[in-house]
This record gives C-alpha cells, structure tokens and sequence, in this order.
C-alpha cells in the first residue's frame, strides 16, 4: 500500500473520530445502549437454555461461544463496512455522486470515511465479554494453533459478512433501497446463526451453508475448536474452509460492484 | 481538438410510472411499468482551454444530466465526451484530480466539524502538496472573504457562508476545469456578488476553464461571454450572450410622456400600449428595428406631440430567455 494511502486512512479515522465526539455524552450512551440491546438478546436466550441441559449436545458455555464469535465479528465488519451498511442512503442523498468526483477507489473511500464505531464498541464489547466468559469453559486448549485458527476464522467471517454487505450495497444500484433485502438475508439468517445449525431443518441449514453462508461464520469454526458430535452431519473439510469462503465470495462480489458501476445512475438533482 | 469536446451525446433514463393512490401502487408492484425519459437528447458542443460558459436551461432541461456526463458520474448512452484529453466516465481515477465540481444544492463539507477539517481531508485525498494547499487557502480566504467562519461547524453557517466555503472546497487542489452547478442557489445580493467576482477573477488569472449552470441570468451577464441553452434536452442556442439580441431580441420599445393626455393615430408597424390608463399621458411604442426606423419615429412624435420624457430600451436578455424558454420565438 501507497504511503499516502495510509495517510489518507489515517486522515479520515481522524475525521470520524472528531465528528463522533462533537457529541460526547451521546458517543458513550449510543455505545451503551447497542451494548445493552444485544446484551439483552443473549441474556433471555441465556435464562431460556438454563431449563434445558444440552441443545442437541450443546452447552450453555459453548453456545455462548457460538454467539460470541457472531458479536466480535459483527463488531470489526462495523469498523470496515458501515459505509456499505449505510450505501442506500448514500446513493440516494447523492453523496456516492462525490466519490466518485474525488480521485481514489470507491470502495476504498466507501471503507474508509464512515466507521459506525458505536456499533464497533456496543457489538464487539458483547463479543469479548461472551468470549471471556465462555472460552475457559468450553474445553479449547489455546496453543499456537488454535490462537491462528481463531484468528483466520474472525478475518474469514468478517469477510463472508463483509461480502453480502457489498452484495446488498451493489443491488441498491439497480433499485435504489434493499433495507428490506438486508433485514431478510442478513438480520434474520443472523438470528438463526446464534445456534448450532444441526438443530434447524434441512432446508436451512442449505441456506445457512451454501446460500448465506452464515455457518462459516461461527458454526463451523466452533466446530473445529469444540468437535461436537452433530459435526457428523457435516464434511469435516467445511471446519477449515471459513478464509477460503470469506476471500472467494469477496472477490466474487466484488467483480459484481465492479460491473456494476457502469449502471449506476445517479439520484436527482 | 478543443479542450472540452460533447459529440452527439444522449442520455436516457427509465422512470418508473405509476398510476395515483393505493391501487396504482399495488397494480405497479405487480406488473412494473416503466417510461423512458431521454434527459438529453443529440447534444455537441466544444469548449477551448480558458472559457468561461454559461450552461442554461428551464428545471428538467437536461443541464444537471450533462454535468454528470461531463464529470464522469454517468456513462452516455450514445455519443462521447473527451475532456482534457480523458473520457471521464472511462479513466475516472486520473481525469477528476483536474476537475472541480460546486453542487450548490449539496454540501462536500463535513456538516459537524470546522470548514476546516473538511479542507484538510480534502487535501489529503487530492494529495495536493502543503505549500500549494497553503497558498491557495490563504488565496480564497482572502478573496471570499472567510476567515470570519473558517474554524466554525459548517451546521452553523448562513447558506452564503457555506457555499463560499463549499466553492473553495472544489479549488484547493488547483482544478484546470470547475464545473459550477448553481453556485448562486439561495445567496443573497451581496453574497452572489463576491461569488461573480471571484469566478471572474479566477477565470481571468489562472485561466481555469468554467462551465456555469445558474438560473440567474445576472450571473451569466456579469461572468459568461458565450451561453449555450438547452431545453428538454437539445441545446436551441450556443454563441455570444451579446449575439442572444441579435438573434431574438430586435423588438424595440419607446416610453414616452406627454406633456398633457393626448390620443395618438396609429402608426404602421407600432403597438400602442396606454401605461397610465386612463390618462392618456404615458404610452410605450413597442416595434421591430427592421420595421421601424427608430429616428424617424421620434421625429414623427416630436413634431406632433408636446413631449416631456422619453426612454429608449433595448429588451432585456432575461425576457428574451423567458421567451425562448416558452417556445415564443423561432429556433
């Protein structure tokens, strides 16, 4: 990467971060209120599974597990991809108009000038603490290779995520707004992410593997640190596959923005 | 080959249609139905390094559209555009570092930050080196006027203030083409007036070449030496602004007031119209040049009537605008 670049990476964090405490005591309340939102979330499902014992084998540490690697990579796909997140609004304000006026990559500029960092803080906060809490008790020996692992699986799924955030943002060229696409094919795929697939019925289970590969993200990756039983079900190859679905969905993806540029048109004036 | 070269370009878009009230949505989100409204149809034109042109047309007319063409925001559908040597819409990373834009209905400026964080992100994405960053700011500051504001949130300035803090925004990496698109849009008198004239001076000294969308046609008239007018899509005038009066305006009116209320024969050629009804003391005399001989008209008057005031005036461009605009005169 150019020097400059990173100079202008640099740049625009800066300006984030400035705009964002322009309004201190809302920057730490929104933080806490999305860290409370979510918190809320996994402390129903908590006291619901304390009745049971075991979810198709599944403990409560190690579904705490499952969902913090859920929150802690929704927590750095945040830091990267709000700008595609918000792309409708962009599109349609005409704010995408002066990107592309300005002389860099459009999705390097779309990365890099918008960060949603209290989303990053309330998300990925809730991730670390379910990971402190859960990790200790689920058995994993953390050497070397699992810390590797672990850690490609978190790039690896921020890139699945990251790729169906440039899917929907590349769709909002042709019809303007897919908040709704969103809500169906990320936020509820998401819901059902937060168990072990094995539980679900086949039909999504297809759509949790090969459709929104949302099983890559945390199930599989889990899989391999915790070998469960239902992992039978399943290729045992999909427990190291989690990088090579984030980059090849990416790429694909991005040859999709890409082409898809030239349709571009333009809001009002 | 002229610097800014618009070959036979045309631009349309598909609009959605759709019938009012509840069904109409309902039938539209069923069977979609499209109309394809071409924005800008066949229009050339060419523009040489350094001019200065104004860009008019009624709301809808296609002006907005054929910015975007020319800024590389969008591919024609037909025809092509070269600008400086570059297709825009085609070798956009290395065409926009020479061009500005001013969208006066939208902001480039960050809305909760000082004018001049905004300033120094856009250094760093220009790369526009320190001491040319320098100078120019000092330059514009000076020019506009803004060293009142420049450290204040832009969500605090008046709409004069942030639109001279937007214009700067679009020069300070040293654009060799601005395209303006309202730059004047809700300013005040004084405000348009220090806009004009900074347009003007750096038309004049750093020879940048201008494209000037405006619906003020005193912009025009204080900046522009040569328009181009398009309507519903097609350019219907391009030449001198001066060449707008020889070409449509050659109506010529004559008010005169008469020493006491007097009734005036008709004369060939000349509408009479009564301006102080219903004393007959003040008439306007409206004809056209090629029909009348103006001097022999005042003589005519002068010898028959006791004449107290009079005034010869030429039309004004901006009616002849309106007229154009409304289909009244031949293209």
């Amino acid at each position: 990467m150019k020097n400059d670049t990173i100079h202008l990476m640099g740049v625009y964090t800066g300006t984030i971060m400035k705009s964002w405490f322009q309004y201190k005591v809302d920057a730490v309340l929104r933080s806490l209120a999305v860290f409370l939102r979510e918190a809320t979330g996994i402390i129903v499902i908590y006291f619901t599974l304390l009745k049971f014992d075991t979810l198709n084998g599944w403990d409560i540490y190690e579904l705490l597990f499952l969902f913090s690697l859920l929150f802690l990579t929704y927590g750095v796909l945040i830091i990267f991809f709000t700008g595609l997140r918000d792309f409708g609004r962009t599109v349609r304000d005409g704010g995408f108009d002066r990107f592309i006026l300005r002389p860099r990559g459009l999705l390097f500029q779309l990365i890099f000038s918008n960060a949603d960092w209290f989303a990053a803080i309330g998300h990925g906060g809730l991730g670390i603490v379910l990971f402190v809490f859960s990790a200790g008790n689920v058995g994993i020996t953390w050497n070397a290779g699992s810390v590797i692992y672990y850690i490609t699986a978190v790039i690896g799924g921020v890139l699945i995520q990251g790729a169906i955030f440039l899917f929907l943002a590349t769709l909002n060229i042709y019809l303007l707004e897919t908040n709704s696409l969103k809500e169906l094919f990320y936020w509820n795929m998401r819901k059902f992410a937060g168990y072990p697939i094995s539980i679900f019925h086949k039909a999504i289970q297809f759509c949790m593997i090969y459709v929104v590969p949302f099983a890559f993200v945390n199930y599989f990756p889990a899989q391999y640190l915790l070998r469960k039983e239902d992992m039978a079900g399943y290729p045992s190859v999909y427990m190291y596959l989690t990088p090579a679905v984030g980059a090849v969905l990416y790429l694909v993806t991005y040859g999709f923005w890409r082409y898809s540029l030239r349709f571009y048109k333009s809001s009002g004036n | 080959m002229s610097f800014i070269e618009v070959n036979e370009v045309s631009k349309t878009f598909r609009v959605s249609k759709r019938s009012a009230g509840i069904p109409g949505m309902l039938a539209n989100l069923v069977v979609p139905k499209y109309e394809k409204k071409r924005a800008v149809n066949n229009i050339s034109f060419s523009i040489e390094q350094g001019e200065m042109v104004g860009f008019i047309g009624p709301n809808g007319a296609g002006k907005s559209t054929t910015i975007k063409m020319l800024s590389g925001i969008l591919y024609p559908d037909t025809g092509s555009v070269r600008v400086n040597g570059y297709i825009p819409y085609r070798q956009r990373k290395e065409y926009v570092g020479s061009i500005g834009v001013v969208f006066g209905q939208k902001s480039q400026l960050q809305w909760d930050l000082p004018v001049i964080d905004s300033f120094e992100l856009l250094k760093a994405i220009y790369r526009v080196p320190d001491e040319v960053y320098q100078k120019n700011l000092k330059r514009f500051m000076d020019m506009l006027d803004m060293s009142g504001f420049i450290n204040h949130p832009v969500r605090q300035l008046s709409l004069g203030q942030r639109m001279r803090a937007d214009i700067v925004a679009a020069l300070l990496h040293s654009p060799q083409i601005v395209f303006f698109d309202e730059p004047t849009i809700g300013v005040d008198v004084v405000g348009k007036e220090t806009i004009r004239n900074f347009i003007c001076e750096l038309n004049a000294k750093d020879k940048v070449t201008m494209l000037f969308t405006t619906h003020d046609m005193q912009d025009i008239e204080k900046t522009c030496k040569r328009l181009i007018i398009i309507d519903k899509g097609s350019k219907v005038y391009d030449g001198l602004l001066s060449g707008i009066r020889d070409a449509y305006g050659t109506t010529r009116q004559v008010d005169v007031e008469f020493a006491q209320d007097c009734t005036v024969l008709p004369i060939e050629h000349v509408e009479i119209k009564e301006l102080d009804f219903p004393s007959g003391r003040k008439k306007r005399f409206l004809f056209e040049s090629r029909e009348v001989q103006i001097d022999s008209l005042m003589n005519s008057l002068l010898a028959d009537y006791a004449i107290r005031d009079l005034t010869v005036s030429e039309p004004e461009i901006e009616g002849l605008i309106r007229k154009i605009y409304n289909g009244e005169v031949a293209q």
